[in-house]
């Protein structure tokens, strides 16, 4: 079975020359829930959009098998969702509903499918009854959730998130976490608060520089105290507890 | 951040909200050029045309409050227009309004004509946009021929406007806060360029995030879009209703040509 994604040797600098990406290999299998922690201008959001083909650098990034190319693009962004790190870049139509619609017209589907969809979604993440509004009338946990619909009614396999968590607070942050929990697709989640990411993920990909520093458990990766403060990074609070009751045990 | 939205009637439920938007439109375009169309009249000639508009207001249950207040809104460049007629105009005429005359001059009567129309059009506007959810306007627009260019620019400017009005106001506020003395014209006009060419930049970079969240959603170029319009009975009726109105006002209200 082909790898949900697979980077081999990829690197983007930005036109003025900043190297963004350095030689970054990686590979995500089906169903997994990757964290992408690392400090601010780690390269975690230009990794996300290489995933979904927004940049093109050296080296070679693969979708469920498919080679990012322009011949796979429509297929791989079938396969692949994106969630930007604002929702009103996300959510872009006048109404909520034509929003959640947009990804599913675009795949070709019958009206009746793509309302069925539409439900769907909006079902999902709690908002059925807002499918008339428009965003601008929309709370930011309601946004938050409204953008993850618009990923969600095309079925993707895989989905990437740019910082979902940023200006939330605790209970929408808590509604996200069990929304994103519930998801059985493959979920690659950029974010700076361990605490969030310690939540979800079960594997953690510690990024800086445009390097990969450390990819495995994400409880072990987040519990090294030394690794994650040389990175300018915390260790969650929940694991800072386990830490301390495993020393009084000692 | 609130905002006092133009449309923010138009989630309400009447018949009129229910009518279909590409007749209302229709019958607002008509009723417009009728209304533009018609030779300086007397008050009470204008007066007849103000019912239908008002009756629709009053119907959908618009507050006539909310409808002033977004006439006023935008009549600074209408009044400063009309109020330029009695400048250069000093015919007298005589105005009759029913039973009470008195004399004028043309000047004065142009400033009343350009004001009263004014108020006529825009409250059948206001009455249009009050009742009509902006999405489904767009979507007859286009049914209605209207190029999906011109929609579609519709659609994102009703979208962003407000989230630039937001960060306009968060620029402002942080002005604010660092400002502590008056800085004189010349260094005020200075900051006002930099804050402009800081909201321009963001304003492109956010149209390029919005692009890529298009692009991620399998847009190729081509809007689509699930239309509900339909066209019922009530349609029908309101529609003859209109042109009845207009061809009685037209007949039998004869304008009295000042």
């Amino acid at each position: 079975m082909p790898k949900a994604i697979e980077l081999r040797n990829f690197s983007y600098s930005y036109p003025d020359g900043t190297a963004t990406l350095s030689d970054v290999t990686l590979s995500i299998d089906h169903g997994q829930r990757v964290a992408l922690i690392g400090p601010n201008g780690a390269g975690k959001s230009t990794l996300l959009l290489a995933m979904a083909g927004f940049v093109k650098g050296r080296g070679k990034v693969f979708i469920d098998g498919l080679e990012i190319n322009r011949k796979n693009l429509k297929k791989i962004r079938m396969l692949l969702g994106s969630c930007l790190e604002n929702p009103d870049d996300q959510l872009f139509m006048p109404r909520l509903f034509d929003d959640i619609a947009f990804g599913p017209l675009n795949m070709g589907l019958e009206a009746e499918q793509v309302k069925a969809r539409v439900a769907d979604a909006l079902q999902t993440v709690g908002l059925t009854d807002m499918a008339d509004k428009a965003p601008h009338h929309l709370s930011a946990g309601q946004k938050r959730a409204a953008a993850i619909a618009t990923i969600l009614s095309m079925a993707p396999k895989i989905i990437t998130l740019d910082e979902p968590d940023a200006n939330l607070d605790p209970r929408n942050r808590n509604n996200l976490i069990k929304l994103l929990t519930g998801l059985s697709q493959t979920l690659i989640i950029a974010t700076c608060n361990m605490n969030f990411a310690g939540e979800i993920a079960d594997r953690a990909v510690l990024l800086d520089k445009g390097c990969i520093i450390a990819d495995g458990a994400a409880k072990k990766i987040m519990s090294d105290s030394e690794l994650m403060t040389e990175h300018g990074l915390e260790v969650p609070a929940e694991l800072k507890e386990e830490n301390k009751t495993s020393l009084k045990r000692k | 951040m609130h905002h006092a939205h133009i449309d923010k009637f138009a989630y309400q439920d009447s018949l009129i909200h229910r009518l279909d938007c590409r007749i209302k439109f229709m019958v607002l375009l008509v009723f417009t050029a009728v209304v533009i169309s018609l030779p300086r009249t007397s008050p009470g000639i204008l007066t007849c045309y103000a019912i239908g508009p008002f009756t629709i207001l009053v119907w959908a249950k618009i507050p006539l409050r909310f409808v002033f207040k977004h006439i006023l809104l935008v009549s600074p460049f209408v009044v400063v227009l009309a109020l330029s007629c009695p400048l250069y105009d000093k015919t007298p005429v005589t105005v009759a309004f029913g039973p009470i005359i008195w004399q004028s001059s043309l000047g004065w009567m142009r400033c009343f004509t350009i004001l009263a129309k004014f108020i006529v059009t825009m409250s059948a506007l206001i009455a249009l946009v009050s009742t009509t959810r902006f999405n489904d306007l767009l979507t007859g627009l286009q049914r209605l021929g209207v190029p999906k260019l011109l929609t579609v620019q519709l659609g994102f400017l009703y979208r962003y406007i407000f989230v630039l009005i937001d960060r306009t106001h968060r620029m402002l506020r942080a002005r604010a806060g660092r400002k502590l003395r008056n800085l004189g014209f010349k260094a005020e006009l200075k900051i006002a360029a930099a804050m402009l060419g800081s909201l321009l930049v963001r304003s492109i970079d956010n149209a390029e995030h919005t692009n890529i969240a298009m692009q991620a959603r399998g847009f190729d170029g081509n809007w689509r879009t699930i239309s509900k319009l339909q066209i019922h009975r009530a349609d029908y009726v309101f529609a003859t209703a209109a042109a009845f109105f207009l061809l009685v006002l037209h007949f039998f209200v004869k304008p009295v040509v000042l």
